[in-house]
């Protein structure tokens, strides 16, 4: 299951419960579909760099969840048709990050060729990977 | 005879290759802000110096950041 992380962006007149309510019907859906919150990092209301339909400010708030894939069209459905979400973004963070990872597998691989030439360069990969 | 002109090159180093920053976030609005100085436009690689690569990364966290309204589409 690959991680995705959902970014969100609310009109600020749903506040409490209500907020409340409707970020609880977006976890249902994740949960539903058998994934799992792993961080929910709340920003808060901020001011938007340009007004969306009139509104100057906005709550932000960004997931970071493991779900299967088939989760992410329904729930781009539900967010798209609220009236509430102003913006959203769902990333597929091992799609974002897929360069990074293997930029670390060649150096490491790097290391290990390296330490197979000279033995004493082994020692000083071993003792920078632990 | 005019003074001739001159004038000191500054070295131009990529950030992201030189602190080994691999993942661009469009969240981090403080990073991308040194990137977008006037009207909200994107800094061209020939003044930041950098790196190809980095920059595409930069160009798609900016352009996230602004249908996010984290950044301006247009400045002022």
């Amino acid at each position: 299951m690959p991680t995705y992380e959902l970014g969100l962006v609310l009109t600020p007149e749903l506040e409490g419960e209500e907020r409340d309510a409707f970020l609880g019907e977006v976890r249902q859906l994740i949960a539903g579909a058998g994934g799992e919150i792993l961080k929910e990092d709340d920003w808060g209301k901020r001011s938007l760099a340009y007004p969306i339909n009139h509104k100057r400010d906005g709550f932000y708030t960004f997931w970071t969840f493991l779900a299967p894939g088939t989760v992410v069209a329904p729930l781009e459905y539900k967010l798209r048709i609220s009236d509430h979400v102003l913006r959203h973004l769902v990333l597929n963070m091992d799609r974002e990050l897929r360069r990074s990872h293997k930029m670390e597998r060649v150096r490491t691989a790097r290391k290990v060729k390296k330490a197979a030439v000279s033995p004493p360069a082994l020692a000083a990969a071993m003792a920078e990977g632990e | 005879m005019g003074k001739k002109k001159f004038f000191v090159k500054r070295k131009k180093v990529c950030k992201f290759s030189a602190e080994g920053i691999e993942y661009i976030d469009y969240k981090d609005v403080e990073l991308l802000r040194q990137y977008t100085p006037v009207a909200g436009k994107i800094l061209p690689r020939r003044v930041s110096g950098t790196n190809p690569i980095y920059q595409r990364k930069l160009t798609r966290a900016i352009k996230r950041a602004r249908l996010m309204a984290l950044l301006p589409f247009v400045g002022d």
